[in-house]
């Protein structure tokens, strides 16, 4: 383990944060720090700079015109979960909070961090494997490793590397905005291109400048959503990131057809995974389990697997339909 | 020397009580010093440098660049140890650093003291290994083949009438797995040594015997055992991982090489590679029975990969051998059970110790048998039970009580636990999933498991304990003194009870453990109370005996709250004015019965000293389409002799029963190519809370002539049959094989 001198700086405020970092080449923010601190020990990431933002004023969560919800990037998971703005009106994205991490870690990690947290692969994390995603062009050692964690959807040759975070699959069903501000001044990300599949350069995972700080994540209005729910599969009952879960929110005309869907998947994807081929197959069709199952199938279609995590295709499919099933019954 | 059994029930805190632990609240409330909270004036930081690959040669080691660091004190390789460069509990084998080769991926290679842990650290990577990579030997058949054995234990017994041939009416076969287990401790390995006048050392560490890690230590340091004493430092937690050395032999050479306090914390994972691990295993077992489920033989094949150093691989394979067929009557036993040596992480003792690995496999097949006759589980079971006056499969006979059959029919008798509610809470994968009932179906599974007590073949296994009888601020104190490790099992508090119990003194201070005093073997093998509790009493007897001569009619006279008692009750006098000024203090070395060593061809010998049942049934309910389990509820039964803490003997049976329940469906060290994939507390899943259902316990206190008070070790069992539990609940709920653990969801739903 190499231990290396990091220069600590707490900015005051946002043009500071984004000055301190854009100015220095091996800088980085540093918010809850539940992840880049493990990764600094471990050596995957090796900032000389880090630009606290904990002191920002980007706590808030405030209602925007339309009827939606502007949550500040340094909101901690766990008031963001308890909120009651986002209880009532995305009732499936405090689940998918209260389901991540431990009651600890959600006090701790900021709104803005999570959507920059790393995977859990350990051969990214154990610091010396070959892996592309940490060491551009090392190749990846999870591809013939253990992969049964790994992802099936949005792989590359490159990297089969899982996206973590429960909230992320919430976010991108409900199209939520990234907000930033960088040294070219602000900007909107729709979230689903925020987060980049590996393809070819796996060690790129978002489209952010150097100095470009999330200072908020817009949900915006959206009625189905009052009956969304996030649902999550996993080796023991608690503090483990998901097999599968499955984020829903589903509208079904009197003529028992799909009028509304909103469905993305987390556990299986590079990126949080928006099921798009599956709510196309659904919407206008009737709600039904044979409809759901096809659904499913399409979503899974391109999967690529590996003998130790093949079995994640069919769970996925299984958890696809009895959630919409149960959405339905 | 008086010999009393009965405890006089007025004792407050005496044996038989639920006496409170001393060191409960400072644990509870986050105050208690665990040895990694030591600390020394001026004292260094010691660092390893470990062996990334599983198996090369060194070719080199340059640590210019690590001695060059400003607060560096000292960088030191094999060649710096002036004594034996080997340790070993058995088999003295293990380089106290790596000479020539490394044989296991996070083998010490070099150590580093400085003035802070971040600059050791530094320093440690600045030290340049050169390696040729060797490839790996992690296959244990392929270990076999190549002749890399540790040990090879037969035991091979055969029916009187029915010479040597196996056969019967009804043969079930069957080949299991068990994954490697780690012990996961909540507190690293860690220590303070500090150097002497006398040139010899002072250890504070964490341990679970104090004299073995002496003798190793000292013979490392090229030092009289008399100038390595250790102290017990605060243990946070153990399970067989702390029976080899770890940091011990590193932080004394540091300090004698520097002359200051050295001071050693692994962190979470250097702890993975720190330390031993549960012996995987590949067990192979053919039963054979009549048509009604009378057992006729049991052949069995179990092979556990010991890792690239010997640690207690020997003797784990003795317990896989000897206890192989379970707590049944078998007339022919032929085990063949073999430890062999790979380039996989060093494994050892873990809590069950031979015996986990070797229950999954026979309980399975007794599930097997009884599916085959068409019997009820633990009708099977019942029918083959083992019983006071049995003999096992070594030949020796069960002198203790052996209830098998009536801890089966206890947790068979127990209410089942009501169907679920259909509360959220209980579905099998918790509040996160949506099933309302369909597709989850229920499993009830049954299992029991058998555990020797204390050391075995012949091992001179003794005790020492040293009582004081005194009169402090005026009150009749006493003072214990033993070796033990307090290792979070209770026994601390156990020795006071049984010191308030046998001298009638309340007020009772137990020492911290070190090696001023003789030997109390380890706190393994579930034999500290009856070992140590054994030379406690046996002490405090002496010490009785001496006190009541002075007052003469010793047979007739009694020591009740704090006074001498005449057996009409009356109060011949009180210890305060009999003892004055004067101490009384005596020191007892304490064997239990001897053992004979196995007969290496036939495996027949009186090995073991006293056995131990218990017996759990668990009901599952499984997600069948998801494979999400949640153990509803779990049953035990286990005779523990005498409970001499009863709420300590079911936090064990508690805590025991948990930790087979992990290995059962989440617990595994990930090992591909020798190399440990998961060396985190989020990759290696042990249950939360929210795993561990509720348990109902009965304790059943049948007592053990042999032993003091009756009692009989209780930390094993309860871990050894909760796994084939769990197992057997989600095979009677899906109807898969399941013949590996742990069990994971893609192998119960597709």
């Amino acid at each position: 383990m190499t231990m290396r001198p990091i220069t600590f700086f707490r900015a005051g405020s946002i043009d500071e944060a984004v000055a301190a970092v854009s100015s220095h080449p091996d800088s980085a923010f540093l918010a809850g720090g539940t992840t880049e601190i493990d990764l600094l020990r471990l050596n995957v990431v090796q900032p000389t700079l880090l630009v606290d933002v904990n002191d920002l004023p980007l706590t808030y969560l405030e209602d925007v015109d339309d009827g939606g919800v502007r949550i500040g990037a340094m909101a901690r998971m766990s008031d963001v979960a308890r909120a009651p703005r986002i209880v009532e009106r995305y009732p499936g994205m405090s689940q998918a909070l209260l389901l991540g991490a431990s009651e600890q870690l959600r006090n701790m990690a900021s709104m803005g961090g999570n959507m920059c947290q790393r995977t859990r692969c350990s051969y990214f994390r154990d610091g010396q494997s070959p892996c592309n995603k940490r060491e551009p062009g090392s190749g990846c050692s999870a591809l013939t490793g253990i992969n049964r964690g790994h992802a099936v959807l949005g792989t590359s040759e490159q990297c089969i590397a899982t996206h973590p975070s429960d909230v992320a699959v919430a976010l991108v069903a409900l199209d939520a905005m990234i907000r930033t501000i960088g040294p070219d001044g602000t900007n909107a990300i729709p979230i689903e291109r925020f987060f980049l599949r590996p393809a070819d350069t796996p060690s790129i995972e978002h489209p952010l400048a150097h100095g470009e700080l999330i200072v908020a994540i817009d949900v915006p209005a959206l009625p189905v959503a009052r009956t969304s729910r996030y649902v999550k599969h996993r080796d023991r009952a608690s503090y483990e990131f998901a097999l599968v879960s499955v984020f829903s929110a589903m509208r079904v005309d009197d003529a028992g057809n799909v009028a509304e869907l909103r469905l993305a998947l987390g556990g299986v994807g590079t990126v949080p995974w928006r099921a798009h081929r599956a709510e196309e197959a659904l919407i206008g069709r009737p709600a039904t389990p044979e409809n759901f199952a096809a659904a499913a199938d399409a979503e899974f279609a391109d999967a690529r697997t590996t003998p130790m995590n093949e079995f994640m295709v069919t769970f996925a499919k299984r958890a696809i339909v009895r959630e919409l099933s149960e959405v339905t019954s | 020397m008086t010999v009393s059994t009965v405890a006089p029930a007025t004792v407050e805190g005496g044996v038989g009580t639920s006496a409170r632990r001393p060191d409960g609240i400072l644990k509870v409330a986050g105050e208690f010093a665990y040895s990694s909270d030591l600390w020394a004036d001026e004292m260094l930081w010691g660092a390893t440098v470990r062996s990334p690959h599983p198996s090369a040669e060194i070719r080199a080691i340059d640590i210019t660049a690590a001695v060059a660091l400003p607060g560096v004190y000292a960088v030191l390789t094999a060649a710096d140890v002036p004594g034996a460069r080997h340790y070993g509990l058995e088999v003295v084998d293990q380089p106290v650093l790596a000479i020539d080769e490394v044989r296991y991926e996070g083998e010490p290679v070099a150590i580093v003291a400085a003035d802070h842990p971040e600059t050791a650290r530094r320093a440690a990577a600045r030290i340049t290994v050169e390696y040729a990579v060797r490839a790996p030997v992690t296959d244990p058949e392929d270990a076999l083949s190549r002749g890399d054995l540790v040990r090879h234990v037969p035991v091979r017994r055969f029916a009187s009438a029915g010479g040597t041939a196996l056969t019967a009416d009804v043969v079930v076969t069957g080949t299991y797995e068990v994954g490697m287990q780690d012990q996961a401790f909540l507190g690293p390995e860690s220590g303070l040594a500090v150097p002497a006048e006398d040139g010899g050392i002072d250890l504070f560490v964490a341990t679970q015997w104090l004299h073995v890690d002496q003798k190793q230590v000292a013979a490392c340091l090229g030092l009289p055992a008399e100038k390595v004493r250790l102290s017990l430092a605060g243990v946070g937690g153990a399970f067989g991982a702390r029976e080899d050395l770890s940091m011990q032999v590193h932080a004394s050479l540091l300090a004698l090489h520097t002359g200051k306090p050295v001071k050693m914390v692994y962190g979470r994972e250097e702890s993975f590679f720190g330390h031993v691990h549960r012996h995987p295993a590949r067990l192979s077992y053919e039963h054979g029975a009549t048509r009604d489920g009378k057992l006729l033989y049991v052949k069995a094949r179990i092979v556990l990969d010991g890792g690239a150093y010997t640690s207690s691989t020997p003797a784990v394979v003795a317990n896989a051998a000897t206890l192989g067929v379970g707590p049944y009557d078998v007339p022919t036993v032929v085990v063949e059970a073999y430890g062999v040596y790979t380039n996989n992480p060093p494994c050892g003792a873990m809590r069950g110790f031979g015996a986990v690995q070797a229950c999954f496999a026979y309980e399975s097949q007794m599930d097997k048998l009884a599916a085959e006759v068409g019997l009820d589980p633990v009708e099977l079971r019942r029918r083959n039970a083992m019983t006071t006056g049995s003999v096992m499969p070594t030949g020796q006979l069960v002198h203790g009580p052996a209830p098998v059959a009536d801890l089966l029919a206890l947790v068979r008798d127990r209410p089942l636990p009501p169907a679920a509610t259909g509360d959220p809470r209980e579905r099998p994968g918790g509040v996160a999933n949506t099933t309302r009932g369909e597709g989850v179906v229920r499993g009830v599974g049954y299992a029991i498991g058998i555990k020797n007590v204390c050391f075995s073949e012949g091992f001179d296994d003794f005790a020492t304990a040293r009582v004081r009888l005194s009169v402090v601020g005026g009150e009749p104190a006493v003072l214990v003194h033993t070796a033990a490790a307090e290792v979070g099992q209770g026994l601390v508090t156990v020795q006071a009870q049984i010191a308030r119990t046998e001298l009638g003194v309340t007020k009772v201070t137990v020492a911290t453990a070190d090696t001023s005093v003789g030997s109390a073997g380890s706190s393994s093998a579930s034999r500290q109370t009856y070992m140590t509790g054994g030379a406690v009493r046996a002490a405090c007897q002496a010490v009785k005996a001496t006190v009541l001569a002075r007052v003469g009619r010793a047979g007739e006279l009694a020591l009740v709250d704090g006074k001498v008692v005449a057996s009409d009750g009356a109060v011949v006098a009180s210890l305060v004015d009999l003892l004055g000024n004067d101490v009384v203090e005596e020191t007892v070395e304490w064997r239990h019965k001897p053992t004979r060593p196995l007969d290496p061809v036939t495996g027949q010998g009186d090995a073991h000293v006293q056995y131990a049942f218990a017996a759990h049934r668990a009901v599952v309910d499984v997600d069948t389409e998801l494979g999400l389990v949640r153990v509803v509820e779990i049953a035990t039964a286990q005779d523990v002799g005498k409970a001499v803490n009863p709420q300590a003997v079911v936090g064990q049976i508690q805590g025991g029963t948990a930790q087979g329940l992990g290995l059962a469906v989440m617990e595994e060290v990930q090992v591909v190519d020798g190399v440990i994939r998961n060396p985190s507390f989020t990759d290696y899943l042990i249950p939360t809370i929210l795993d561990m259902p509720p348990m109902a316990v009965d304790v059943l206190e049948m007592g053990d002539p042999d032993a003091p008070y009756g009692l009989r070790g209780v930390g094993e069992p309860p871990t050894i049959s909760s796994t084939p539990a769990v197992v057997a609940a989600i095979r009677a709920a899906t109807g898969r094989p399941l013949t590996r653990v742990p069990v994971r969801p893609e192998h119960i739903a597709l």
